[in-house]
């Protein structure tokens, strides 16, 4: 390999945080994903929009190596999660569609052990465990034992075991599911907060949802899936100077018609 | 490696708040206490009337890890058979319940090192189990005086088996996500391996397999039996040795490919 396609290569690694390549899923005959595509940069704060069983939990569980894709591949970080997939994953803070939870294990526990497992240096640990705590306002909560907390506090515990690392790639499945307004809002500042620019630079979300508000409240742009395809992607600005509204494409969509707007998906 | 020593930590930690650990140490304990005392007390009343009876030949024979340690080793073999499936149940089955294997398998950590700091877990909790029949042997130095390396052979003889049941159980957990049925796979799988010298001896005394035949090798081979029974007559053999080694690294190997396996369905 040329020095010049290196430094290429590494360029594009740095402007893209997220690369999925034509990624597809198949269980026996059924397609669940088809050719899915997309980049997201550093700071992006994504909406993966569709109705329900449209595939992107199972996008999701590719892009963080839990299973691995029929075809395609992706790039987390720089790093190619089938050539180097400890090292995609460490860059990787993943809140899965049910939150993973020891009902046994205190709050804080919980999080020293997740910081544990992602590699987080020893030093570092009790700062990263208390800015978690305190980012998803579960400080007052943190020796008390998870399953005894409610359902919101124990997506908060999710989403604390995902950022607990300071990953620079945050893959959020559907964060809000079964929270209280007021706990809704308090979670969306929070992606927000991740990711304004800090001293990594903000951290690059990609947040599934069917909730077309939730995209319009914190996402800048938004990738939709029907079916298992990728049917749109685009900056949420480009809608409204085109005098769409997030519903009808949504709605349209759903429906299976092919969009022309955004970016050309697929090609 | 640290993460084996996370994983294994979290799991040991876990186990000792569950309640399934307690009961199983408890029952352990209660077992073994019954046993020893029921082997105590029949070997005592053999020497009195022995003694009564002007026996010599036979208190002369008689001794306490004859008479008392062999029996009890015995039985906490079978205690063990049965109560080891209930610590490894949980093992693997409860992180997929509790959503769990989702941060596992996305973490930057490999199988092998889940896989170990599992068993890892499950190996030291059952070493606590052969300690408490350690803890009895004990007494019975205080009380007379069997030989000492032989005893420490035997409790080494319970230590390996419990290993290797721990393994067997770490794979039955790794295959299902419902714990009564990890317990229960577990169990069909130690019956199974228990009885095979006796099936092997029932098939080669009733001509339906030949003693000297390949099937009967192998299963005299797959059979704990009488290596157990050697080490608790006080012979460490390097090759019964290796056979638990080969046990627990078999089914470790057959634990790790499931797990990975879960990335597939
Ligand atoms: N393990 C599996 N085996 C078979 N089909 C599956 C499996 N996982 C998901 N599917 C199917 O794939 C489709 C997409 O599912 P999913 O990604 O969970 O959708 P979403 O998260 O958008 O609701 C669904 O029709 C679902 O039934
Ligand atoms: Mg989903």
């Amino acid at each position: 390999m040329s020095d010049g396609a290196e430094s290429s290569e590494s360029v594009k690694a740095d402007s893209s945080r997220i690369e999925a390549r034509g990624i597809s899923k198949r269980y026996g005959d059924f397609t669940a994903v088809e050719g899915v595509s997309f980049d997201v940069g550093e700071g992006e704060v994504v909406g993966f929009l569709g109705p329900n069983g449209a595939g992107k939990t199972t996008t999701m569980r590719i892009l963080t190596g839990f299973i691995p894709p029929t075809e395609g591949s992706a790039q987390i970080a720089g790093y190619d999660l089938f050539s180097s997939p400890l090292e995609a994953r460490r860059s990787i803070g993943y809140l899965p569609e049910s939150p993973p939870i020891y009902p046994e294990m205190s709050v804080r526990s919980y999080l020293v052990y997740v910081s544990k497992l992602k590699d987080l240096p020893r030093a570092r640990r009790k700062e990263a465990v208390d800015k978690a705590l305190e980012r998803c306002g579960l400080t007052h909560v943190q020796s008390r034992v998870i399953g005894l907390l409610s359902k919101g506090y124990r997506q908060r515990v999710g989403l604390a075991q995902a950022i607990v690392h300071e990953p620079p790639v945050l893959v959020l499945d559907e964060p809000t599911v079964g929270l209280d307004p007021i706990q809704i809002s308090e979670i969306r500042q929070l992606i927000a907060d991740l990711a304004r620019p800090g001293e990594h630079g903000g951290q690059s979300v990609i947040l599934s949802t069917h909730i077309l508000a939730e995209v319009e409240a914190i996402c800048r742009r938004v990738l939709i899936i029907n079916e298992g395809t990728l049917v749109l992607d685009a900056q949420l600005t480009a809608l409204a100077q085109e005098g769409q509204r997030l519903e009808d494409v949504f709605t349209r969509a759903a429906q299976g018609e092919s969009i022309a707007l955004g970016r050309e998906v697929g090609k | 490696m640290r993460h084996i020593t996370s994983i294994a930590g979290r799991e040991l930690s876990s186990l000792f708040v569950s309640p399934v650990a307690y009961v199983t140490l408890t029952l352990f304990a209660l077992l073994a206490g019954f046993f020893f005392l029921a082997g105590v007390l029949s070997f005592d009343a053999q020497v009195a009337e022995a003694q009564s009876l002007q026996y010599t030949d036979y208190l002369e024979k008689i001794n306490l890890n004859d008479a008392v340690l062999g029996p009890f080793f015995g039985v906490m073999w079978i205690v063990l058979l049965f109560l080891i499936p209930g610590i490894t149940m949980g093992l693997f089955a409860s992180e997929k319940v509790n959503g769990t294997q989702e941060l596992l398998l996305t973490s930057p950590i490999t199988i092998w090192e889940l896989v170990l700091g599992k068993y890892i877990a499950g190996a030291v909790f059952a070493a606590c189990l052969v300690l408490v029949a350690a803890f009895f042997t004990g007494i019975l130095f205080l009380y007379g005086n069997p030989e000492f390396w032989r005893t420490i052979s035997g409790l080494l003889g319970l230590l390996l088996l419990s290993w290797s049941y721990v393994a067997v159980g770490a794979f039955a957990s790794s295959v299902t996500r419902n714990q009564l049925i990890a317990f229960f796979l577990a169990l069909v799988l130690l019956l199974i391996l228990w009885m095979l010298a006796v099936v092997a001896d029932l098939g080669a005394a009733g001509g339906t397999i030949g003693a000297d035949s390949n099937l009967s090798e192998v299963m005299r081979f797959l059979s704990a039996s009488d290596r157990f029974e050697k080490m608790v007559r006080g012979l460490v053999d390097t090759r019964d040795l290796a056979y638990f080694a080969f046990m627990i690294s078999v089914f470790l190997v057959f634990t790790k490919t499931s797990v990975e396996s879960a990335r597939w369905r």
